[in-house]
């Protein structure tokens, strides 16, 4: 089993026997860090004297007490990051924008998102050289968009561009950071309302540092729910997004917002302003920032079908509650689409 | 100035509460005690001060109360907009106050409660958020579009049908996008300040729309129904049978080529009317 220490290098293990005490010393490839394991109190097993979550991984053992969090670091590096990033976009908000398009004459992309980005990745790079990276620009200029089991950093530049294009306010950075396939944390930075996100696996959600809580809404008939309707303009996708909103619409709720970009949408109902989000045909750099905040404020995320959700699926219902989540689940005619992971 | 401050606290102070819900026309169409007590606080505040001017309020109308402009000066108050987004804790809500005299608009104040921005407008003398001057996009090609619009109370089929309808003619157009914020005075704010270019919906009230135009027409953009013709300061009626409107923001050089394009959009939409009040 693969594990890997703080700086981010695979640990690998020297030989061991559960039934016989050992001394000795696990080294991390580059060197740079190493856990001593002292003696064996207990027949069948070691006593581990490292609060690092890695090694204990690494040698299916579990330790109690006051684990120090190998990746606080990572998160804290990458809200400075996040907001130099809204810094940036901010200034480019005043300038006039050479605007290109990408799958379709409404999927918008501007020089910022590249700027941005590349800003993002570069100094993440220098710091830890082994993390992976997808980003939305990367991707579209022909990088890989496979999730391994490498910590990796989930990257949206600008979500939100056509509204960055035209100064609507919502416009965000969004940062997921995923071990094991698993988000770790997640960031979204609202820069334009400078409202900072932030979520961490198991210590909850945040917003410029007030705790985040959805509502906890079940009954579907008093909820608002949040969508998009997306940048596909082929007829028979646009006729089953809107047929999906009018089923919505009938059961009837109290109504659908759309202020322009997933992740600041899905902040929305992590803060309790919304009570659901749904939407098929966004991409996991949308979804792994935002993602983590919901959960970690209480709420549940789905599959569009209603099954496991599945960050690279293109689909997500991000909800308040589990009975919100299935109800919209019933009402949705799934679009068919690529995986952010398919490699044909 | 000094209601503002008053207001500013009491909707600030409700939205973290819990409210009372009741619901109005549908099971969609919201009313909570805030927009009563807000209404009644504007209203008696003002009649304190200008005892001959009339008021035209949301939940004064709701209530049973004529709403029939006349030449008198006339306060047009949405005391609450984006009530549903007020119940959600939907960061999108309003205070809209207008102002009539000789059924001719003179000013128009909205106030974003949750971010403190306070939009103004007063005829010939520009309209502004916060001090800032704001002006209008300077787009007129649909394919680029950024529309908002709004729902609307209104859940039946046939309603739903239209107005899902009207988006898709507009996603064809390859319009950039359509945005739904909750609060249609806010978001012809945003059409103001040139974050958005265009706004359209069927069955606003005349409290939703009084002080918006304003602010609209005196940051550059052009207010008409929705069947195309442009409106005068006037003809925009109370009372009429149609009660629809549509803002477009379009400049004054090229105003055909957007607007024509736009009714294209819409057309046959004209089947629905609602009366104002």
């Amino acid at each position: 089993m693969q594990a890997y220490c703080r700086d981010g290098f695979l640990i690998v293990t020297g030989c061991f026997s559960f039934a016989v005490p050992l001394c000795w010393v696990s080294v991390c490839l580059a060197g740079r860090c190493s856990v001593p394991l002292v003696g064996s109190p207990v027949p069948g097993t070691l006593l581990v004297l490292s609060d690092w979550p890695c090694v204990h991984r690494a040698l299916g053992l579990y330790v109690k007490g006051n684990m120090a969090d190998p990746w606080q670091e990572c998160m804290d590096y990458a809200v400075t990051l996040a907001k130099k990033a809204g810094e940036i976009i901010r200034g480019a908000l005043k300038e006039e924008k050479s605007i290109m398009i990408k799958s379709s004459p409404v999927d918008l992309v501007t020089e910022t998102d590249q700027k941005v980005e590349n800003f993002i990745i570069s100094l993440i790079r220098e710091k830890y050289p082994s993390h992976s990276f997808i980003g939305e620009e990367s991707v579209a200029a022909g990088g890989g968009s496979i999730l391994t089991d490498s910590p990796t950093w989930i990257i949206d530049p600008i979500d939100g561009t056509t509204n960055f294009v035209h100064r609507f306010p919502f416009v965000a950075v969004s940062i997921g950071f995923v071990v094991n396939k698993k988000i770790e944390f997640g960031i979204v930075y609202s820069c334009v309302e400078d409202k900072m996100y932030t979520a961490r696996r198991g210590k909850g959600a945040f917003c410029n540092g007030q705790k985040l809580k959805v509502s906890g809404q079940e009954d579907i008939t008093k909820s608002l729910l949040v969508t998009e309707l997306g940048s596909n303009r082929d007829p028979e996708t646009i006729k089953i997004v809107l047929s999906n909103m009018e089923r919505l619409l009938s059961i009837p709720i109290h109504g659908i917002r759309a202020v322009g970009t997933a992740a600041v949408n899905m902040c929305l109902v992590a803060a309790g302003g919304a009570d659901a989000y749904y939407e098929m045909g966004i991409h996991c750099w949308d979804m792994a920032g935002a993602g983590i905040i919901i959960t970690e404020a209480g709420g549940v995320l789905l599959d569009a079908s209603g099954g496991p959700f599945d960050l690279m699926s293109r689909r997500i219902i991000a909800a308040s509650s589990r009975p919100i989540a299935e109800r919209i689940a019933k009402a949705l005619q799934i679009i068919p689409l690529k995986r952010d992971d398919a490699t044909n | 100035r000094l209601i503002y401050e008053l207001l500013f606290q009491i909707i600030r102070k409700a939205l973290t509460e819990e409210k009372q819900v009741s619901t109005k026309t549908s099971a969609a169409d919201l009313v909570t005690e805030t927009d009563h007590f807000v209404e009644n606080l504007i209203i008696s505040v003002l009649k304190e001060k200008f005892p001959s001017h009339r008021f035209i309020a949301e939940e004064s109308t709701a209530a049973g109360s004529k709403c029939v402009l006349t030449d008198s000066p006339t306060w047009i108050i949405d005391p609450v907009d984006g009530t549903c987004n007020f119940v959600h804790r939907f960061p999108t809500v309003a205070v809209s106050i207008g102002f009539a005299v000789n059924k001719e608009l003179e000013f128009g104040v909205i106030y974003h409660c949750t971010e403190e921005r306070l939009y103004t407008g007063r005829r010939g003398q520009g309209a502004f958020c916060n001090d800032k001057r704001l002006q209008v996009s300077k787009e007129t090609d649909i394919s680029k579009a950024l529309i908002l619009t709004e729902i609307g109370p209104k859940r039946d089929p046939a309603t739903l049908k239209l107005f899902l309808g009207n988006i898709e003619r507009l996603l064809k157009a390859q319009a950039h996008g359509v945005r739904v914020i909750g609060s249609s005075t806010l978001a012809l704010c945003h059409l103001a300040s040139g974050a958005a270019d265009a706004y359209y919906q069927f069955g606003l009230h005349c409290w939703d729309l009084a002080a918006a135009t304003v602010i609209i027409r005196e940051a550059g953009g052009t207010v008409i129904d929705t069947s195309g013709e442009c409106s005068t300061p006037v003809s925009w009626t109370f009372g009429g049978p149609r009660g629809c409107f549509r803002h477009l923001e379009s400049p004054q050089y090229s105003p055909p080529v957007a607007q024509s394009h736009f009714w294209q959009c819409l057309a046959g939409t004209s089947a629905l009317s609602t009366r104002l009040c």
